[in-house]
């Protein structure tokens, strides 16, 4: 039992990313019904802003210095990429952001080139210990960051003015423009949200492991957390996130050995699992008709 | 002038004529309505006033729209409801999923909150059946008690004029007297103009001044609510007032073509 617990407290720690990852994607897709294909790219700028920024500031002050800098890529993304083809199909859109995700890789690597790169300094350590039980640093950062951000997005999403016009936008967009709410300047800010929680996500993935082309396979990884939460629901990609995450430590624990490579291929047979019984994921919302 | 339109022309995706050359005139503190069969292009009319046609594939191909004598042709729907014009789309246009008090937030979304809670409890006082369903999802309301949330929502986008398309669409004889007569005080009350577009002439009829007839994109008739009612034609074409046989359907068809 005891040799279980730092694997899900491992698991728990990937969650909060997976789940930060996930919240960007489903509210993008919430709002705009844009399926985000880059957004595993949005994760890998965020980083590389973090690293460039970690070069001049100590790491937590570049973190936070790379968030505002998140928010206007993703405002310049929807600028550039999306109200161009607002209106048109949306599939148009989607096939946009694989292009997006294709022009953000080569880009970066150009940029900052293919090496794997570290970041000079580290967060203060929070890691500790209680009785045989070592709680890693990277744990708490992760779990300190993502839970109060996720939670707070939902209350905003829920409870804030600012929210309730993002969601009145996301199911009608066309009433929204006729009761004169400026739509298209909340969804840019939608967007600049969404590239903001990628990057704070990759700035946490890069603290623990470099930044390198790599870490664009993380966003492949969103699909079955979005999925399985529902993909119009932003609570169920938090919660997804961590059972995601807990349930690959898990397997990492039990089945690897069995089954090398298992852990990989997991989320998916979940995903296709819960869909069985519950094809709007676990907290998607059903369709209202009235008949 | 509150809202004038000029011989508009408006057309979808580039070859689809809708508007053939229409206008008309909304003064102040004036009901007007605006009758016509299905496709006869009134509800591109309010498109086209409401600065949404874009959103539609369509756009004016000539024309003006002007709004307390400026032009508003081309502008789009932030600034034209910030000018005072809001308009109430066809086919219940509120958020299904957010509920009623959170419709409200969103239609108020330009008032201070202290604005917005005096502008709710309005609303609330004045239909007190949304009040008993504040919390529960709008898409589970009544007909009628939507199209209530709907004037409640947009009387917090504060307007001058409303241009309201097809309140009574699938409401109960019943309900239609009661939205129109809502309609009718809250002009009076608020000193608003109205533009009522309806298919439901009988209905419009008793609660304006003026009417505009609309058919295949252009105005075959116009003139006061009274010369309308005792109009031959248009009594018996939009009104019902006689029961159209076989004879008279031909006879119909035959005038189309001259108006």
């Amino acid at each position: 039992m005891s040799d279980l617990l730092p694997y899900l407290i491992g698991g728990l720690a990937n969650g909060a990313l997976y789940g930060l990852l996930a919240l960007g994607f489903v509210l993008v897709y919430r709002a705009t019904s844009v399926v985000n294909f880059a957004i595993g790219e949005f994760l890998l700028v965020g980083a590389y802003l973090t690293y460039t920024f970690a070069l001049f500031l100590p790491l937590p002050l570049a973190m936070l210095a790379a968030l505002p800098a998140a928010f206007l890529f993703g405002i310049i993304v929807e600028r550039g990429f999306v109200r161009p083809l607002l209106g048109r199909n949306v599939v148009a859109v989607i096939m946009a952001t694989i292009g997006l995700a294709s022009t953000l890789d080569g880009g970066a690597q150009l940029v900052w080139g293919p090496d794997l790169k570290y970041l000079p300094g580290s967060l203060p350590n929070l890691g500790f210990q209680t009785g045989e039980i070592f709680v890693s640093s990277r744990a708490v950062w992760n779990l300190l960051l993502a839970l109060p951000l996720g939670l707070g997005l939902l209350w905003l999403l829920r409870r804030s003015r600012y929210g309730i016009l993002v969601r009145a936008i996301s199911e009608r967009e066309v009433a929204a423009l006729a009761l004169g709410i400026p739509t298209a300047r909340i969804l840019a800010g939608v967007w600049g949200v969404s590239a903001l929680l990628a990057t704070l996500a990759g700035a946490l993935l890069a603290v623990a492991s470099g930044v390198g082309p790599n870490l664009v396979f993380l966003g492949l990884k969103v699909f079955p957390v979005a999925i399985l939460g529902g993909l119009d629901s932003v609570g169920g990609a938090l919660l997804a996130g961590f059972i995601l995450g807990i349930l690959e430590a898990l397997s990492q624990r039990y089945l690897e050995t069995v089954l090398p490579g298992f852990t990989e291929a997991l989320p998916f047979l979940v995903v296709l699992l819960v869909l069985l019984v519950r094809p709007y994921g676990l907290l998607g919302e059903r369709q209202i008709e009235r008949v | 002038m509150i809202l004038s339109v000029e011989n508009l022309k408006v057309v979808y995706r580039g070859v689809i004529l809708a508007l053939d050359g229409v206008s008309l005139e909304v003064r102040e503190g004036e009901a007007v309505a605006l009758l016509g069969p299905n496709g006869a292009g009134k509800s591109s009319l309010v498109r086209a006033v409401a600065g949404l046609l874009p959103k539609f594939e369509g756009r004016v191909l000539d024309g003006h729209v002007r709004l307390f004598g400026e032009e508003a042709t081309h502008l789009d729907p932030v600034r034209i409801t910030g000018l005072g014009l809001t308009a109430v789309l066809e086919g219940r246009p509120l958020f299904r999923y957010l509920t009623p008090v959170e419709n409200l937030v969103a239609a108020g979304h330009r008032l201070s909150p202290r604005e917005l809670r005096e502008g709710m409890d309005e609303v609330f006082t004045r239909f007190p059946r949304l009040y008993e369903r504040r919390h529960e999802q709008a898409g589970y309301l009544s007909g009628g008690e939507q199209q209530m949330l709907l004037i409640g929502m947009a009387l917090l986008t504060r307007p001058r004029v409303l241009v309201v398309d097809e309140p009574s669409l699938g409401l109960a004889p019943k309900l239609v007297e009661e939205v129109m007569h809502t309609l009718d005080a809250l002009r009076r009350e608020k000193g608003l103009s109205l533009l009522l577009v309806e298919q439901n002439a009988r209905a419009a009829l008793a609660i304006v001044d003026r009417v505009y007839v609309m058919e295949r994109g252009r105005v075959v008739f116009e003139g006061d609510a009274q010369s309308a009612q005792e109009d031959q034609d248009v009594m018996e074409f939009y009104l019902g007032k006689e029961e159209v046989g076989f004879r008279q359907a031909r006879r119909y068809r035959r005038r189309k073509r001259w108006v």
